[in-house]
């Protein structure tokens, strides 16, 4: 994995452990899940949430999920500039840890953007996500995904943003759907990638859909991996049967389609599809004109529904 | 179809605009919804449409319909005249 433009906040659980000294008056916010694991290995005081931070703190350690991370880095951006932030992600795939992006689910998608949201530090534990359940790991697996190919086939992307999306891509291409180290580093180049160009339509849909479904099918654990991870390759073969772009792109920067596809075609789950497009088609407006969706790397027309309608009722490539 | 159909219809998709809103004189100052993202959009329409991709000055510096024009018709893309 080569190095990115965030490194140097990089840390390890033993380099956080061993700052603790120098960051003054610290609280710790977690995920229940976590919560124990981490509270074994870090004394500062728990806090219910960012929002709760107590005027004496001079540093705010996150340790949890993209949302709560995006929460804390949205208050300390509008709050409290001063506060040292350091997120400690639970899993990969938002790659929120280094990214200048934070988003808020209400109602609809909030999304905010400014360098003054990236956290100060953050660290990689990856024993973090060892005992996460095996779908949410697969899941993540696909967010980083979407990030990169979006990154890749990006209107926006430069020449460079290209190559190192492609050779992310080819080396991610071998790591297991599941459980594994690197896909932290992973997460977080992605991340930058996505950044630094855009996302396209699988983010549309995933942006539109997410508080839809949430309110819509409570118990059936929409989030944005999982939508990120069940549109990957709808949207991949959308892209490729509309122009010859994205196939040029790969064959311009070495990247290996025929593996972007076989990966994506297993995160594909064709019920989760069914279900995700049944409010899709009821929301396509809104879909088609999301801010992600227009920076996809092929149009998105109102007709281009009809793809989508089709690829859930064949299961392939319409 | 030919070439001036083809761009008024992707500029209509893409700006939201009814037939009597569009015009070929149209500046990208009088329709609200040309904004940066539209600008990002016409240029993936436009590839996918006339496999030409507007260099990054040249998406910038587009001010109305006639400057899409102008800039297709420098790369053998011809329109009669709108």
């Amino acid at each position: 994995m080569q190095k990115h433009e965030q490194w140097e906040r990089r840390w390890e659980i033993a380099d956080l452990k061993s700052a603790l000294s120098t960051l003054g008056r610290s609280y710790l916010c977690t995920t229940p899940s976590i919560r124990s694991r981490v509270q074994a290995l870090l004394s500062p005081p728990e806090i219910e949430s960012p929002e709760s931070v107590p005027s004496d703190a001079d540093t705010l350690i996150v340790a949890g999920g993209g949302t709560l991370i995006d929460r804390a880095k949205v208050f300390r951006k509008n709050n409290w500039p001063a506060l040292n932030l350091i997120a400690v992600p639970s899993i990969w795939g938002s790659g929120t840890e280094v990214s200048p992006v934070a988003v808020l689910t209400r109602a609809k998608k909030d999304i905010h953007f400014s360098d003054d949201l990236i956290p100060d530090h953050y660290v990689v534990w990856p024993e973090l996500a060892e005992s996460a359940p095996a779908e949410l790991l697969r899941f993540a697996c696909g967010d980083v995904w979407s990030h990169a190919l979006e990154a890749f086939c990006s209107p926006l992307a430069t020449e460079t943003i290209r190559k190192q999306a492609a050779d992310l891509m080819n080396e991610i291409a071998s790591y297991p759907l599941g459980f594994d180290a690197r896909w932290f580093d992973a997460s977080a180049a992605a991340c930058l990638l996505q950044a630094r160009s855009s996302v396209g339509l699988i983010h549309g849909f995933a942006h539109v859909l997410e508080p839809l479904l949430l309110s819509s099918a409570p118990n059936a654990r929409w989030g944005h991996a999982k939508l990120c991870s069940t549109f990957l390759s709808p949207v991949l073969n959308f892209n490729l049967s509309r122009s010859p772009k994205v196939q040029t792109l790969a064959t311009t920067f070495g990247l290996d389609l025929d593996k972007v596809q076989a990966v994506t075609k297993s995160l594909f789950d064709g019920q989760a599809y069914t279900a995700a497009m049944t409010v899709a088609e009821q929301h396509w407006d809104t879909i088609a004109r999301d801010r992600c969706s227009r920076t996809n790397c092929i149009l998105v027309r109102r007709d281009s529904l009809k793809y989508f309608q089709q690829f859930r009722i064949s299961g392939a490539v319409a | 179809m030919e070439n001036r159909q083809k761009l008024r219809d992707l500029l209509m998709e893409v700006l939201l605009l009814t037939d009597e809103e569009f015009s070929f004189d149209l500046k990208r100052e009088r329709v609200e919804t040309w904004d940066s993202l539209a600008v990002v959009a016409i240029a993936a329409g436009i590839d996918e449409t006339f496999g030409y991709h507007f260099t990054p000055d040249e998406a910038v510096g587009i001010n109305g319909v006639r400057d899409i024009i102008t800039i297709l018709e420098r790369e053998g893309i011809r329109f009669a005249e709108a």
